[in-house]
């Protein structure tokens, strides 16, 4: 499990996200909600030791009770761009992180196309980034995610550049292949459907200075959740953000 | 057919540019010391072919060593200036005054300092195409996109494994762009060089040649020369498409 307490940012004098705390467990995902702006990309950037560094931020991390100094390899780091390498192969993109962390390239390159089928890329493995379509680049750059064997997964708004039926598709996929290779997922989304969709739980982060508002569990089965079953649990989201904003 | 389109306005221009010249000089009938016909300069490449290869490949060889020598000072000084701030701060001011020398009044006295051999040469052709190839060089690490960065060092990658995976491949468009600008400077600077003082080389021929009223040879030898800096612009094309497939991508995708 992993735990993260009184995280503060700042930028100047002024607060960007205050005394924010939240905890991450295997096998469940936890959607981070919240208007534009109330800091829900700087709580994930933090976490993966990317933070810019003209911001402040002092916050403690805990895995099992341990500290955990940041960047670590027990998390692992999807940006909201899917920053596959243009010059690159999918399978050197993917391998990327094995590299980084010491693996010889040959071993990488053989454990990253042993994945390819499980994830829709069978085919693709020596195409470059550019010939493949928006949908199965998300993929390419979730493989490079979940092949670095980090037991959390950070993914800032993975699928924001999809159309809306490829979305709804990758949503349904996503969730496939964390029931497969359970892992601790936090999702930053803005989109409250998205959120109720497909998480476990939703942080509600409000803004001014980004805090969390709300967390709510989403109990209902993936299976059993539609337009009905979801509508106040939404409603409920929807006036939470509203009032936010207001 | 493509090829054809591309190509003929270019010998199309060419012929009509030097028809025009051609009968110039025949209907006027300038004198051939001020003003030689195109004819007299490609009777004077044939005539002199033995002497002019002798001094091209002399200013070939000054050219290439100062030009490849050049490259990895530029690549070297690059990395320097990327990685340490305070050295950027303090050299660029530097490298921009060095581009503000006149070669005509520093290209004397390299000789005065360093002989007639080929240090001073080297050296100027050095100075005159370094510049260009930093600054693109410096650009180019500076558009590394910051996501990508950060998904490297979230990985764990340290400074120069960041520079090396990411922005050194971000770089490679700008860098040829470089290379082009400074190769179209290496001759012209060597011939410089050579102007100032020198047993062979294009630059001594053009001297004597001027020395002995024969603007033919002159132009010969400045023929000579356009086709050299031609052929260096067309060995980096080659360079570059041999070697940068997968790197297209990045740009015409």
């Amino acid at each position: 499990m992993l735990e993260m307490q009184g995280l503060t940012i700042r930028a100047g004098n002024k607060t960007l996200v205050e005394n924010l705390s939240l905890d991450l467990v295997t096998g469940r995902l936890t959607c981070l909600i919240g208007p534009s702006g109330c800091g829900k990309s700087s709580v994930i950037k933090w976490l993966s030791g990317v933070l810019a560094p003209e911001l402040r931020a002092e916050g403690q991390v805990r895995m099992d009770g341990a500290d955990l100094p940041l960047p670590h390899p027990a998390i692992a780091y999807q940006p909201q761009q899917d920053t596959l390498f243009p010059w690159l192969t999918i399978v050197e993109n993917a391998a990327l992180g094995l590299k980084i962390r010491g693996m010889d390239g040959a071993a990488a390159q053989r454990k990253v196309r042993a994945l390819f089928p499980g994830f829709g890329l069978e085919g693709h493995e020596d195409s470059f980034p550019d010939q493949l379509s928006g949908g199965l680049r998300q993929r390419a750059a979730f493989l490079r995610t979940m092949v670095q064997d980090a037991r959390v997964l950070l993914l800032d708004e993975p699928f924001s550049a999809l159309d809306a039926v490829t979305r709804l598709k990758m949503q349904d996929w996503l969730t496939e292949r964390l029931a497969e290779d359970p892992r601790a997922v936090l999702l930053v989304t803005h989109d409250l459907f998205e959120a109720t969709q497909i998480a476990d739980r939703v942080l509600v982060m409000g803004s001014r200075p980004g805090r969390i508002i709300a967390d709510i569990p989403i109990t209902t089965p993936r299976i059993a959740r539609t337009e009905a079953s979801l509508a106040d649990t939404r409603a409920m989201l929807k006036s939470l953000l509203l009032e936010d904003l207001s | 057919m493509s090829v054809l389109r591309h190509i003929l306005p270019a010998v199309v221009s060419a012929l009509v540019f030097l028809g025009c010249w051609e009968s110039y000089v025949a209907l006027t009938e300038t004198s051939p010391l001020v003003l030689p016909a195109p004819s007299d300069v490609l009777n004077g490449l044939r005539v002199e072919r033995a002497a002019l290869a002798r001094h091209a490949a002399a200013t070939i060889g000054v050219a290439g060593i100062g030009f490849s020598l050049s490259v990895l000072f530029a690549v070297l000084v690059s990395v320097a200036l990327h990685f340490a701030g305070w050295l950027r701060r303090g050299m660029m001011p530097l490298l921009v005054a060095s581009q503000t020398v006149p070669i005509v009044a520093l290209a004397p006295l390299m000789v005065l300092w360093f002989g007639f051999g080929l240090l001073p040469k080297v050296l100027l052709v050095i100075l005159v195409t370094f510049f260009p190839m930093v600054v693109s060089l410096m650009a180019g690490y500076a558009t590394l996109p910051r996501a990508f960065r950060d998904q490297l060092v979230s990985m764990g990658a340290g400074r120069w494994q960041v520079f090396r995976l990411a922005a050194l491949p971000s770089a490679r468009g700008h860098f040829f762009a470089g290379l082009r600008i400074s190769a179209t400077y290496a001759i012209v600077a060597t011939i410089f060089a050579e102007y100032a003082g020198a047993r062979r080389g294009l630059g001594i021929y053009i001297l004597t040649a001027k020395n002995n009223f024969r603007a033919d040879l002159v132009l010969s030898a400045v023929v000579i020369s356009a086709l050299l800096t031609l052929t260096l612009l067309a060995l980096i094309h080659l360079i570059d498409r041999v070697t940068g497939r997968r790197h297209r991508r990045a740009t015409h995708a």
